[in-house]
């Protein structure tokens, strides 16, 4: 990926929430959020189980009824059409279904469906993009094996892969590293920042609180509510953090990074 | 000795209870009653035209829903279908026997309620003969005045119905066809039966079976000079292709019973004759 | 591109253009088995008769249960691939009882007014039948308020079937001479088709087919899961639509015209997905072509084992698909992997 020169001048918001509430059943779940995400910035959201993470992140991407607005990149996220939308929000779920029967590639290719003419085949350009998303994410040694005959982790793997083969401009997450090893979840984290350096703007929501903390802003929920928000560097963002999840855990400074481990 | 023995037997029929009956049914179960029924119900239309064609009409108290001839039984209370008996209207009616199909579920629950039950079975004509004799005996009507007249009595009109058949129309081969399918009236089944004391010939061999379910190309194959068709095979709209090319179709030579005609053809009982004679005016007619 | 990447795409192409040569092979076989067994075709040029069975019943016989094989394997792919269920079989959604209910009625009300009877003359069973199944598939999206909830939209489809069902049942024990033909329509038959269902099953198939084609990208995002779906910017409430629509009119189709064959709309995908792994694009005409070879070849067992009797194909299809599937799961299981 080809480094573009970072915006200075203005930081553009790439997810604005004004007011979003949001219901899941009877139960309300959101209550009156406004958020608002930088661009080319990579943010984590965190949070007690509960909190409405999954919820908030769903909203954000289009892909809950809620109140309020959203404007992605600038526009009213209400009134673009699913492809624009498509086009310029990936979202990866958390254990959505995966379609069994079809290879790697197949499903990383199902990516590019957002910019795919309605009955085209897929264009050079696509095929370029797969590949690049399936190297990125070290799944293309075996792009040809079905889904279902991959480990939980490779099919992770996949998965993200076909979250990035949107080359989207900004990018979800739900839980993206579950049932990935170390070695590959240090991956997804250098994959993360080159994204960002690039320009690209990631949310992910963790529940690994060291990987959070890898972030460059944290956003702190809970019962709905976000509690705080700030870069992960300042010892506000910590100690809203420590409060968060009820002093049970600590954060500290280790060989340049910032870790969560557990008070005992 | 012959006069001892003589004395003996006299000696035993005066011992022995007076109307008392023991009957083996189709099942080969054998029921006794102490005296002849005089309430029964019926669960066959077959079985209810029997026991009206022996006189004894005024014995049934309870018939099947499909029940319908004579008219008088119109009026009896149904009890349920063959296959969907009502137990407790049946009990209800108190009765001293029921007769019904072999292949009927009713029995062993009416007999675990202690309703004795007859099962008999028609599928031919022998089997009608033998049923008549049954139910003759179960009535306790004598053979001689009841069963064995009446088959004489049909005998006779199924001969008188084949000798009304010019001899052209006799040699005909006829196609029955009972449903749509379609399923055919072999030689071995009752109908087949019917048509064979007709004197014609049946286009479904009985190899084959009583009620085989044939490839409509074996009927364009055989060519049949006369069809018959049962009301229930829709003939007019079950359009099998490669039909309108038979002769049987391009002459219009075929009989379609209507429901009360159908009823007759297709029940094996007492009415059989009647059966032969329809047969036999059609025969004739689109000969 | 690399080697790996074609290699389904290569057992796709391969795989149809088997089950073509096996369709032309069957077609030529059904040609020749008829009332009296195998019977060569080239007897046909000496006997007039011959010949007019050959083209007036044979011929669009098996051509017919080509082309409902290949209905059903088309309705099946999309109903798994809608319903994300590989035990999704074409009737889910009511059509086997609404036809059926449609038959009945029908066979039940000719012959008892003049009225009735005319009407139902022209309409035919064929078109009691249709109706009966479109009918039953709209009273299952009414009950299930449209198309938006999978789930409501399954559990509706097993009420009505299972409502319009009994009420068949009914039906059939008011009026017990009816069972027998009801019998032959719920256990299949090719014995009623003819050129002109030839040409409806034909038109059918071409124009569902298409519009399963286009929609195929919907079922292939579907099988990420809704939210992906629809986070990949599909329109999914009106494809879905769609889809429910090429069921009801596909299944509808080839139930009218042979009668309830069970077993092929369910097979023929998961016969396909054993041989190679592809996207619904692919998947949809080679269970096209599946479901039509799996329909002819029982057809024509059903027409010669026991000539000139015939045997219902519907038992021919669950022999052949099951024992095949079967198969496929004892020798899969060492493997561990799912179908």
């Amino acid at each position: 990926m080809t480094p573009t020169p970072k915006k200075s001048a203005m930081q553009l918001i790439a997810l604005d929430a004004r007011r979003v509430c949001a219901k899941l059943g009877n139960d309300e779940v959101l209550h009156g959020i406004s958020l608002a995400l930088l661009r080319a910035r990579w943010t984590s959201i965190v949070g007690p189980n509960g909190a409405g993470k999954s919820t908030l992140l769903k909203a954000l991407a289009g892909l809950l009824a809620h109140s309020g607005q959203v404007a992605l990149l600038g526009q009213p996220m209400a009134r673009m059409r699913g492809r624009d939308r498509a086009r310029q929000l990936s979202w990866l779920g958390q254990n959505e279904s995966s379609a069994d029967d079809l290879t790697a590639y197949d499903v990383a290719m199902l990516g590019r469906l957002p910019h795919q003419p309605w009955l085209a085949p897929p264009s050079a350009g696509d095929h370029a993009a797969v590949e690049r998303a399936l190297r990125a994410t070290q799944a293309w040694e075996w792009r040809g094996r079905p889904l279902g005959q991959l480990s939980g982790g490779e099919r992770q793997r996949v998965l993200l892969a076909r979250a990035l083969a949107v080359e989207a401009e900004v990018l979800l997450m739900d839980e993206p590293l579950a049932n990935l090893d170390p070695p590959h979840q240090t991956d997804w984290l250098l994959m993360v920042r080159q994204l960002v350096t690039s320009g690209k703007t990631v949310v992910s929501v963790l529940h690994e609180i060291s990987f959070a903390l890898q972030a460059d802003a944290l956003v702190v929920m809970n019962h709905g509510r976000v509690t705080h928000q700030g870069d992960c560097a300042d010892a506000a963002t910590h100690r809203a953090l420590e409060d968060v999840f009820d002093h049970r855990i600590a954060v500290h400074h280790l060989a340049g990074q910032w870790l969560a481990l557990p008070r005992i | 000795m012959k006069a001892f023995s003589a004395l003996l037997v006299a000696c035993f029929m005066a011992v022995a209870p007076a109307h008392a009956l023991q009957l083996t049914d189709d099942r080969g179960v054998s029921v006794t009653f102490a005296h002849s029924p005089q309430r029964i119900v019926s669960l066959l239309p077959s079985l209810t035209e029997s026991v009206c064609a022996l006189e004894q009409c005024q014995r049934l108290v309870g018939v099947d829903r499909y029940s319908n001839y004579p008219a008088s039984v119109r009026s009896l209370p149904a009890v349920g279908g063959g296959l969907d008996p009502n137990i407790e209207a049946i009990v209800a009616l108190k009765p001293d026997v029921v007769i019904l199909a072999v292949s009927s579920r009713a029995s062993q629950r009416l007999e675990s309620l202690g309703v004795k039950v007859v099962a008999l079975e028609t599928k031919n004509h022998a089997d009608v003969r033998r049923v008549l004799k049954k139910i003759g005996a179960l009535l306790d009507i004598p053979d001689a005045a009841g069963a064995d007249r009446l088959w004489r009595t049909i005998d006779a009109s199924l001969s008188a119905a084949a000798q009304s058949l010019s001899p052209a129309a006799r040699n005909k081969r006829v196609y029955f066809e009972v449903s749509r399918g379609p399923y055919a009236a072999g030689e071995s089944s009752f109908i087949g039966e019917t048509l064979t004391r007709l004197g014609v010939k049946n286009i479904i061999p009985a190899s084959l079976g009583p009620f085989p379910r044939i490839n409509p190309e074996f009927v364009v194959r055989a060519n049949p000079d006369l069809m018959m068709v049962g009301n229930r095979s829709m003939q007019a709209m079950a359009d099998y292709p490669g039909w309108s090319g038979l002769k049987a179709v391009k002459e219009q030579r075929i009989c379609v019973f209507g429901v009360d005609e159908s009823d007759v053809v297709v029940r094996p009982g007492p009415r059989m004759a009647e059966a032969a004679r329809i047969m036999a005016r059609c025969i004739a007619d689109k000969s | 591109m690399s080697r790996s990447f074609t290699r389904q795409h290569r057992k796709a192409f391969w795989l149809a253009m088997g089950l073509l040569a096996a369709s032309a092979a069957l077609l030529l076989l059904g040609v020749s088995v008829g009332s009296t067994g195998f019977d060569s075709a080239l007897a046909m040029r000496r006997d007039p008769q011959a010949l007019l069975i050959v083209l007036d019943i044979r011929l669009p016989r098996t051509l017919g249960a080509w082309l409902a094989g290949a209905l059903l394997g088309l309705a099946g792919a999309v109903a798994q691939g809608l319903f994300r269920n590989p035990l999704a079989d074409p009737y889910l959604l009511g059509s086997a009882s609404g036809a059926s209910l449609g038959v009945a009625g029908a066979m039940a009300l000719f012959g008892v007014s003049p009225l009735a009877t005319s009407w139902l003359t022209r309409l035919g069973l064929t078109g009691a039948a249709f109706v009966g199944a479109v009918l039953a598939v709209l009273l299952t999206l009414l009950l299930a308020k449209g198309v938006q909830h999978t789930l409501r939209l399954l559990l509706a489809g097993v009420i009505v079937g299972v409502v319009l069902g009994a009420v068949t049942s009914l039906i059939l024990l008011l009026q017990p001479d009816v069972m027998q033909a009801m019998q032959s329509f719920m256990l299949g038959s090719t014995g009623f088709v003819g050129w002109t269902a030839c040409a409806i099953m034909a038109a059918v198939f071409a124009c569902t087919m298409v519009a399963a084609w286009m929609m195929s990208h919907a079922l292939d995002g579907l099988a990420l899961g809704e939210a992906t779906a629809h986070s990949l910017g599909l329109a999914l409430p009106q494809m879905r639509a769609a889809l429910v629509a090429v069921l009801a009119l596909g299944t509808g189709t080839a139930v009218a015209q042979t009668g309830l064959i069970s077993f092929v709309g369910l097979a023929a995908p998961h016969l396909v997905r054993s041989v190679v792994k592809t996207t619904h694009g692919r998947l949809i005409g080679l269970a096209s072509l599946m479901g039509a070879v799996l329909l002819t070849a029982a057809d024509i067992l059903a027409r010669g084992l026991m000539a000139p009797q015939e045997l219902p194909v519907g038992v021919l299809t669950a022999v052949l698909g099951g024992t095949y599937l079967l198969w496929l799961m004892h020798r899969h299981n060492g493997r561990g992997s799912g179908l």
